[in-house]
């Protein structure tokens, strides 16, 4: 019998969605500006919905093919017949998040704007709003998938009759006859976990589609824009200057969004799936751990929904007063969460151990969130340091930028190792290590447990970015731009901290479905147990059971699958480093990082390229362009950008989906565990480096634009307009989509793991 | 439709135009198809003070409205020597532009000689009729009366030039930093202030002698010269705080 207070998951995923519906309201009812702005903001919008079709369209045919190929593998037996519906499910929320996302966004654009004509507080509290219904329907959507799975699952597929005479339906059996109570949760926990295959692959084609269109547009509009043809940032005779407006958008809307709502989702079943497998429990206390990240994250949603209405500023603030106020949100969010914890371990839903995991989580989130602000912002040394060096010239813009990315690494690493070692210990993992494991997932549902607002923050920054776009090209007054100027600023910084938060929550979602796959691993043993006629399944030298122990050599052991742990799948695949196999995959994996980020910085030179003979191609060709007289075809670029991003995605996309699958069937378990920690380790620490030398060499180039140093054209200018070219993929494309990268790695591992264990060679 | 006489001064040109200043300016920075992109720096120049000096009936007979009523942007009236023809009190504002056509105008004002520094170095980029960047222990005024007032071998009849900055280096050109000072070959730059400050003779140093054609305007100190002799015409620079204030778009620009 589930608890009554389960049903606070679900209501709380609709209040956000009522909340996000109330925030969507109140932009639309805002006065969009001048003619002028409204019909700039149309041509964005058009291009970015434009895009999301294009997207999706061909999202959905990959969607297809590994659909039937799921249903395949379901019917050959190595796979949970849930997975081609769940997988579905979880593309099918991811999507519309980030369809909801990028409307919200486009439409608040000259809102914004507007707002900030009357005072830099109103253009705040409308661009956070309506980042916010980014925010609340990522929260509220995932949280909601996963209510919905549990309640059909628990409530219709698993019944008392279900799980005593078996379920079959068009030839798949969905229970097995005699599923006891404490199976019946694994299996429940597993099966829910495989849609988060599906919310990975769609994050991940929204993340390397976007991040190539968005460097393709802002590459094509800053060369032959502002270079060859000498105009203005964001001015409307600029062909790919609308594309460039988009790309923002489908980066860093949509884009983020798909990213956490995959942490989000992710981090929640990982957790759920390992609190189930918990050994030793009582099927309520099972149930309790089960139930518990769910019950976190929603109150998390209601408490984000508190921090948005905390974030207020008077109308004559400044832009330090407003970073305060973004602040004091999150921040006020995130102490609210500790109390709500506590209250929660004093009623028994979770251990103080657990609560001590999640402090971890969330202390680490911020952390990392801050020390991506000190490495990049151009406040502090490091990036004041790649200005100077600017003054000698491009080749050591790009050393410095290089080793301050290099060195911003230890901050998050250290974290991360800090966070990891405190919540394994404060859950108890010295002494149980399933139990510590279990801290492990619960320090990544803290930290994102106030999601709903941290991505409200994240996704002002395109909406702020844009309101300055909008406001550039529709002529505001001077203290108009201003405004904007300084919301695009606070923007700025929310990005980068975000930035920060969305690997750090991704190494450890990483981390926690890499213990799942463990619990996957078992699952699947004891299923191909079932099925053997020996009765028992041997790797190595152990022998593991189900219900007759078999006879045993001399050098083996005979484990029962139900109560083994961890520890005994690691001693029988031999998950040790002296495994060839294992460091091979070690190797394997962080190759794939690097070979991933290459693929997507070549992918965006290539559409970059297109762009930019487009882009010369209206100049020359349109007349009038340049004396604003000839309409630029502003549809025409980005729908050149779009096909760029669907063509080149489609490569490094289906490499993060295959190799796992091949190093499982080839290498096994040994291969899969050692291509997951490779692909981790590198992955995040690659990912690390390039966010921060990306976003450090950005504002190093601002703050030599602010004056120092010579100001605009100044030969250390032009050095650092070097360095930002070049950080340019690296913070915006290949480092964000590393993210998904180790994540969607760990995912299908997860899911292909039934064929992993029955018919891998080695 | 008015007419406007300008006095341009990378290269010398006096150029009559139905534009008024700004327009001007965009012309020459963007062109009529906005397909250009140069800076320039341009004088406003009054008409009545010139009429004897050019051929005005020429002019007028040129510098007339297109045949679609657009007015004419450019006749050129003189491209040699027009800098030195043209007196002193004939020029009225100066104007700036980038090279995206956004134009600043600074206000002529009287040189006021008691503001100068003592002891302090400083640095030229002579703009017309020649174009060495230099550097000086002389300020402005003095600096301007030595290349004009034939004491020296070489002379001018006039001159119009920018004050730059030099930071630290104004005092301390060995040891002083350099940062924020966007000048190539900065080490040069030391050696020639340093020679100024040890021989006593010396009063000038050229440290490069080809104007690139472009000044980095956030390298600007007191602002912009003409004049000969004792006759000096001062264009104060704002701070980049007031330029903020007083012209959005070109602070912005720069």
């Amino acid at each position: 019998m589930i608890s009554s207070i389960f049903w606070i998951v679900p209501v709380s995923a609709l209040i956000a969605l009522l909340f996000a519906w109330i925030f969507y309201r109140s932009m639309k009812v805002k006065e969009e500006g001048t003619e002028r702005m409204k019909e700039i903001a149309a041509y964005v919008r058009e291009g970015a919905m434009a895009y999301l079709r294009r997207q999706y369209s061909v999202v959905i045919k990959v969607f297809l093919i590994l659909v039937v190929l799921l249903t395949i593998l379901a019917y050959l037996g190595v796979q949970n017949p849930f997975v081609p519906i769940a997988f579905l499910t979880g593309g099918f929320f991811s999507g519309l998040c980030g369809y909801l996302g990028m409307r919200t966004a486009t439409y608040a654009s000259n809102r914004t704007a507007w707002a900030a004509s009357k005072s830099l507080n109103s253009g705040l509290k409308v661009a956070l709003r309506s980042g916010a219904v980014m925010g609340l329907v990522v929260v509220g959507f995932g949280l909601l998938d996963v209510a919905l799975w549990f309640l059909l699952l628990n409530g219709l597929i698993f019944t008392p009759e279900h799980m005593e005479a078996g379920l079959k339906f068009l030839g798949l059996t969905f229970v097995h006859p005699g599923t006891t109570e404490h199976q019946k949760f694994i299996e429940i926990t597993a099966t829910m976990l495989t849609f988060g295959m599906g919310a990975s692959t769609q994050a991940l084609f929204a993340r390397v589609g976007g991040g190539i269109f968005t460097k393709a547009a802002d590459v094509g509009a800053d060369l032959v824009g502002k270079v060859e043809a000498g105009i203005p940032e964001d001015d409307p005779r600029n062909p790919a200057t609308i594309a460039d407006n988009v790309g923002d958008n489908v980066g860093d809307v949509a884009g983020m969004g798909a990213d956490l709502y995959e942490s989000y989702a992710g981090s929640i079943l990982a957790t759920a799936a390992l609190g189930a497998a918990l050994p030793g429990l009582t099927t309520d206390m099972q149930i309790k751990s089960i139930l518990a990240p769910m019950i976190v994250s929603a109150v998390g949603i209601l408490l984000s929904i508190v921090g948005v209405y905390m974030v207020r500023a008077k109308e004559s603030a400044t832009a330090k007063n407003l970073l305060n106020a973004l602040l004091l949100g999150t921040g006020g969010s995130s102490v609210l969460i500790l109390v709500a914890l506590a209250l929660l371990a004093m009623a028994g839903w979770i251990t103080w151990g657990v609560f001590g995991s999640v402090v971890a989580g969330l202390a680490a989130g911020v952390i990392i969130g801050q020390s991506t602000e000190y490495f990049t912002s151009d406040g502090y040394k490091p990036t004041k340091g790649i200005a100077k060096q600017a003054q000698q010239g491009p080749a050591t813009v790009i050393i410095e930028g290089m080793a301050v990315g290099m060195l911003s690494t230890w901050v998050p690493v250290v974290t991360i190792v800090v966070g990891i070692v405190a919540a394994f210990g404060f859950a108890g993992g010295f002494t149980d290590f399933a139990k510590g494991v279990y801290g492990i997932g619960f320090a990544a549902v803290g930290m994102l447990s106030t999601l709903g607002i941290t991505l409200a923050t994240d996704a002002f920054g395109p909406i702020a970015d844009n309101a300055g776009g909008n406001a550039e090209m529709s002529e505001l007054p001077k203290e108009v731009r201003e405004r904007t100027d300084a919301l695009d600023a606070l923007g700025n910084t929310t990005a980068a901290t975000g930035k920060g938060f969305a690997i750090g929550s991704a190494a450890l979602t990483a981390l926690a479905l890499m213990a799942a796959y463990m619990e996957e691993v078992k699952l699947w043993i004891g299923r191909l147990i079932d099925k053997s006629p020996e009765g028992f399944k041997q790797i190595g030298d152990t022998l593991f059971y189900n219900k007759v122990m078999p006879s045993v050599q001399e050098g083996q052991v005979a484990v029962n699958v139900t109560t083994a742990t961890v520890k005994d799948f690691a001693a029988a695949y031999d998950l040790s480093l002296f495994n060839p196999i294992l460091l091979g995959g070690v190797f394997v994996g962080a190759m794939m990082a690097f070979a991933f980020c290459a693929m997507s910085m070549k992918a965006v030179g290539r559409a970059a390229g297109r762009m930019v003979e487009e882009v010369r191609r209206q100049f020359r060709e349109i007349p009038g362009i340049m004396e604003g007289k000839g309409k630029p075809d502003y549809a025409r670029c980005v729908a050149i950008s779009t096909a760029g991003a669907q063509r080149e995605m489609m490569v490094p996309s289906l490499m993060a989906i295959i190799v796992p699958l091949v190093i499982g069937i080839i290498f096994g378990v040994p291969g899969v565990v050692g291509l997951l920690a490779g692909g981790m380790t590198a992955g995040f620490t690659l990912a690390s480096m390039l966010n921060n030398a990306g976003g450090a060499w950005d504002n190093a180039k601002k703050f030599i634009e602010k004056g120092n140093y010579g100001g605009k054209k100044s030969e250390p200018h032009k050095a650092a307009v070097v360095g930002d070219t070049v950080g340019d993929p690296f913070k915006d494309t290949s480092g964000p989509s590393l993210n998904i990268l180790i994540k969607l790695m760990s995912m299908v591992s997860v899911v292909m793991a039934g064929l992993t264990v029955a018919l891998s060679i080695f | 439709m008015s007419k406007y006489v300008y006095l341009t001064c990378t290269p010398e040109a006096l150029v009559a135009s139905m534009l008024p200043p700004e327009g001007f300016g965009m012309y020459l920075s963007t062109g009529t198809k906005k397909r250009n992109k140069a800076q320039t720096i341009f004088f406003e120049v009054d008409l009545p003070q010139i009429e004897k000096l050019i051929d005005v009936e020429s002019m007028n007979r040129r510098c007339v409205a297109k045949e679609d009523g657009s007015p004419k942007s450019s006749v050129y009236l003189s491209v040699y020597r027009v800098l030195e023809m043209i007196p002193l009190s004939a020029l009225k504002n100066l104007y700036l532009t980038t090279d995206h056509g956004c134009v600043l105008e600074l206000k002529k004002a009287v040189y006021d000689k008691s503001r100068e520094k003592a002891g302090a170095l400083h640095l030229y980029q002579e703009l017309a009729p020649v174009t060495p960047h230099v550097a000086s222990d002389l300020p402005p005024s003095a600096f301007l009366k030595r290349l004009t007032d034939g004491s020296q071998p070489i002379t001018l009849p006039k001159l119009f030039f920018v004050e730059l900055k030099l930071g630290e280096l104004a005092t301390n050109p060995l040891y002083g930093s350099a940062e924020h000072l966007p000048y190539p070959n900065i080490g040069h730059l030391r050696d020639c202030l340093e020679i100024l400050r040890g021989e006593y003779e010396k009063h000038m140093k050229t440290v490069q002698r080809i104007f690139s054609g472009e000044l980095l305007y956030r390298t600007i100190d007191t602002g912009f010269y003409v004049g000969a002799k004792d006759e000096i015409v001062h264009y104060p620079y704002p701070s980049m705080k007031d330029l903020e204030d007083m012209n959005y778009e070109f602070f912005r620009a720069i």
